[in-house]
């Protein structure tokens, strides 16, 4: 079917498929296929939906919710080995690519005709166009350039009763139908496997320039985001990290970043070379009369890009305080990230938990990491309770328990706060129509 | 009950991110999330937990298939010491081996073998007092005379003990790690003062069991240390045109050491540097690997083949002597083969003109 160099069933060639990124969490497949085409997809998905097996489809494995772990068994699909750039038409500014494509090499690929492809979540280099889309991620352009949804135009989609269809296409406007390619963006592998997509790209920006403003606390930089946003101002960038972050982002990069300051916060824009300079002046104008310890700004592009990368490596650089860090995804609307910040710092010290807490401040979006020794079980039960309190403040400030990472198996059980039985049985009504005999990804949204 | 073979706080430094995978060559060949560096830790994870038997095959063939290039670890945010790892790995569960890997490390061993072989052409000389020794690597002295000899016209200033030993890169490499310590501290001992080596393998090897200021890679301590001008230099022509250098850089000397740069200042003077996209991916030599996994090896370097069709240099640089064999092998079939020298060929090739 996919060839039997294709096919891992040894158990230890299973073990790494039975987890991703996240801590804690671990499935075991019961047999791993490498597909190369739709069509082995799809001759893969018929037997699992003739056998009534479970089918985990996966990208690589960079996820942070445990959507991708198959708790109960079954087959695990990886699409890595689709992995071509099909096309990249710089007139209809618009890519067509495998799922199994990283996020970056897309990049590359518009960039080598002069065009960009904004949606960048940190793992960038590694995680896959399928596994965005399954994620509907984002990344730290969030605020001006959208997400993952706001470029997805059309998808070719292998259904678990085995047949493949498309959905949306090469169009700008198209409203023939459900807008079902919004549907399965973000829909985490229960409704389809995608494996092809049909992707909005934009004008390459002629300049970025990138600013650093510490603050003595984490709320104080979230205070000054507030304001940069009520000045009128859309960048591209508005990052912060806490001091913990700071201190193993310097440990690792080792750009020279100050430790001893409670709070950074990684400003920019892109766009004309004097309008970019002129919106990070302006923004550190605003850092400055919030009471900004200190500011520096970094013109070249390549010294803006060392930025960017050291900040996406915070989670993993992490590590190097504690061998488990959960991290959480909270958003909320911006004008409360004070108070989230704030919330997060109470609810951690409260618990007696470290904590550190980075994030993409300009859309509310929030990643308190939480550092736990291996068998520390008093701080395992404490992150259980700290988690549970920030979804709820999240949820109270009108925000949401996943801003980007997904629910996957961790936040499956707070769903329900967030939307209600309501909601979530309409969610399950919708899965069922896809899937009836619930093959797809298992136990995970909308079942 | 046994000790775990992995100390638990090098695999607890990994948590999972799957950062590595883009730079691990295995993981590019296959996309199979087991033949990435995540995946192998994930294996040593479970032999850890006895989920799995050390002597597993599929964590032996992962463990062999593992080219030990180490690009894993600068991409690592989390610092996760994965060459460690992979060395404690092969000591328990894999040792390379075969007639042809035997003859060597055991040759390396004792020089008076590569002697009676006559792999050594002109036993070498102590020439000057000095306090820079010149490390005459295994290889180098099997294979690459020639290179010796440029080092030594180049620079006068350099010692060279007649008895040196061998490193024990190979050996850590190929699962003796304490026979690699051993060899390394006796070669230490016999040179003493600082290490000049034209093998980043050796370099990284030397640098990790004597301490790194122990060790200067040729072109760290040009660049560095200063040992010679570039203004000495005068660019190599062609045609009447500046000599087009590609550059393959040596894993353990570009992951382990962190040294690159050094070597791309000096091709700049050289000639016009023309960079291949794959320059900092393993090339498939990997200390035996290419006598080990020939297939593997022809397919790690594979990349290449298109990028030099492409961008045409008239030289590949190197800067160790294994990459120098496992490049040279690769270029003969190739159409628009470069010549393949060593870094310090060039260098006196520039002082001679």
């Amino acid at each position: 079917m996919v060839g039997e160099g294709n096919v891992r069933s040894h158990p230890a060639e299973l073990i790494s498929f039975g987890r991703d990124a996240t801590p804690l969490h671990e499935g075991s497949a019961d047999v791993v296929a490498l597909p190369g085409s739709t069509a082995e997809v799809a001759a893969v998905v018929q037997v699992a939906n003739r056998r009534g097996l479970a089918l985990i489809p996966r990208g690589a494995g960079t996820n942070l919710a445990a959507a991708t772990v198959p708790i109960g068994g079954g087959i695990v699909m990886s699409l890595t080995r689709m992995d071509q750039v099909l096309e990249v038409n710089r007139g209809e500014m618009l890519a067509v690519v495998q799922p199994g494509v990283t996020t970056a090499e897309l990049g590359r690929a518009a960039d080598r005709v002069g065009l960009f492809y904004p949606p960048d979540p940190g793992s960038r280099e590694t995680c896959t166009i399928g596994g965005n889309i399954a994620t509907n991620a984002g990344g730290l352009r969030g605020l001006k350039y959208g997400v993952t949804r706001d470029y997805v135009l059309g998808l070719e989609l292998v259904l678990a009763s085995g047949e493949t269809i498309r959905t949306g296409g090469r169009l700008i406007k198209d409203v023939a139908g459900y807008d079902l390619t919004r549907l399965i963006v973000g829909s985490e592998g229960t409704l389809g496997v995608v494996t092809e997509a049909t992707l909005a790209l934009r004008p390459r920006p002629e300049a970025s320039t990138t600013g650093v403003a510490y603050f003595a606390e984490l709320a104080h930089a979230a205070a000054a985001v507030d304001a940069i946003l009520a000045f009128g101002v859309l960048p591209a960038t508005l990052e912060f990290l806490d001091d913990v972050c700071i201190g193993v982002v310097e440990d690792y990069a080792g750009l020279g970043l100050r430790r001893d300051a409670g709070a950074l916060l990684l400003f920019g824009d892109d766009g004309t070379e004097a309008s970019a300079r002129l919106c990070v002046e302006q923004m550190a104008e605003i850092c400055r009369a919030g009471g900004a310890l200190e500011i520096t700004t970094a013109s070249q592009i390549a010294e803006a890009e060392d930025l960017l990368a050291a900040r996406r490596c915070t989670l993993p650089a992490l590590a190097r305080v504690a061998p488990i860090t959960i991290l959480e995804d909270v958003a909320v609307p911006r004008p409360r990230l004070v108070e989230m910040v704030e919330a997060v710092a109470e609810i951690t010290e409260k618990l007696g938990l470290a904590c550190g807490t980075f994030g993409h401040a300009g859309d509310g979006n929030l990643h308190p990491t939480l550092l736990l020794e291996r068998d520390d079980k008093r701080a395992r039960q404490a992150a259980e309770q700290a988690v549970a309190r920030i979804f709820a403040k999240a949820i109270e400030l009108g925000g949401t328990i996943s801003g980007e990472h997904g629910i996957g198996l961790t936040k499956k059980p707070y769903l329900v706060d967030q939307l209600g039985a309501d909601h979530l049985a309409l969610l399950q009504r919708v899965k069922t129509a896809f899937d009836p005999a619930g093959i797809l990804n298992p136990a995970k949204l909308g079942s | 009950m046994t000790t775990p073979p992995f100390p638990a706080e090098l695999l607890d430094a990994c948590i999972s991110c799957g950062y590595c995978l883009p730079a691990c060559p295995t993981y590019q060949l296959t996309k199979d999330e087991a033949s990435s560096p995540r995946g192998r830790i994930n294996l040593m994870k479970a032999i850890n937990l006895r989920r799995i038997e050390i002597d597993n095959p599929v964590a032996k063939e992962q463990a062999s298939f593992c080219l030990g290039c180490r690009a894993c670890e600068p991409v690592c945010p989390a610092g996760v010491q994965y060459g460690s790892l992979l060395e404690q790995w092969r000591s328990h569960a894999w040792q390379g081996g075969g007639p042809t890997v035997f003859a060597l490390t055991t040759a390396v061993r004792w020089p008076v073998l590569l002697r009676t072989a006559g792999a050594i052409t002109r036993p070498a000389k102590h020439r000057a007092e000095s306090e820079y020794q010149y490390l005459l690597g295994c290889f180098e002295r099997l294979l690459y005379a020639k290179l010796s000899k440029a080092m030594t016209d180049v620079f006068p200033q350099l010692d060279i003990n007649p008895n040196q030993g061998c490193c024990g890169a190979l050996h850590a490499h190929n699962g003796h790690p304490e026979t690699g310590a051993r060899l390394a501290h006796e070669l230490g001992d016999r040179l003493d003062g600082t290490i000049v080596t034209t093998a980043g393998g050796c370099a990284a090897h030397l640098a990790e069991i004597l301490g790194r200021d122990r060790v200067r890679e040729l072109s760290e301590w040009i660049i560095d240390d200063g040992a010679l001008g570039l203004d000495t230099l005068r660019p190599i022509e062609i045609d009447g045109r500046p000599a087009r250098i590609s550059i393959q850089d040596s894993c353990h000397l570009r992951n382990g050491l962190g040294v690159s740069a050094q070597i791309r200042t000096i091709v700049q003077r050289l000639g016009d540097l023309v960079e291949l996209p794959s320059a900092g991916v393993c090339c498939g030599a990997a200390g035996t690997y290419s006598i080990l996994r020939k297939q593997d090896a022809n397919a790690v370097f594979r990349s290449r083949l298109d990028e030099i069709a492409q961008l045409q240099p008239d030289y590949v640089a190197v800067v160790n002597p294994g990459c120098y064999r496992q490049v040279a092998t690769q270029l003969r079939r190739s159409r628009h083969a470069p010549r393949v020298v060593h870094l310090v060929e060039l260098i006196a090739a520039a002082l001679h003109t």
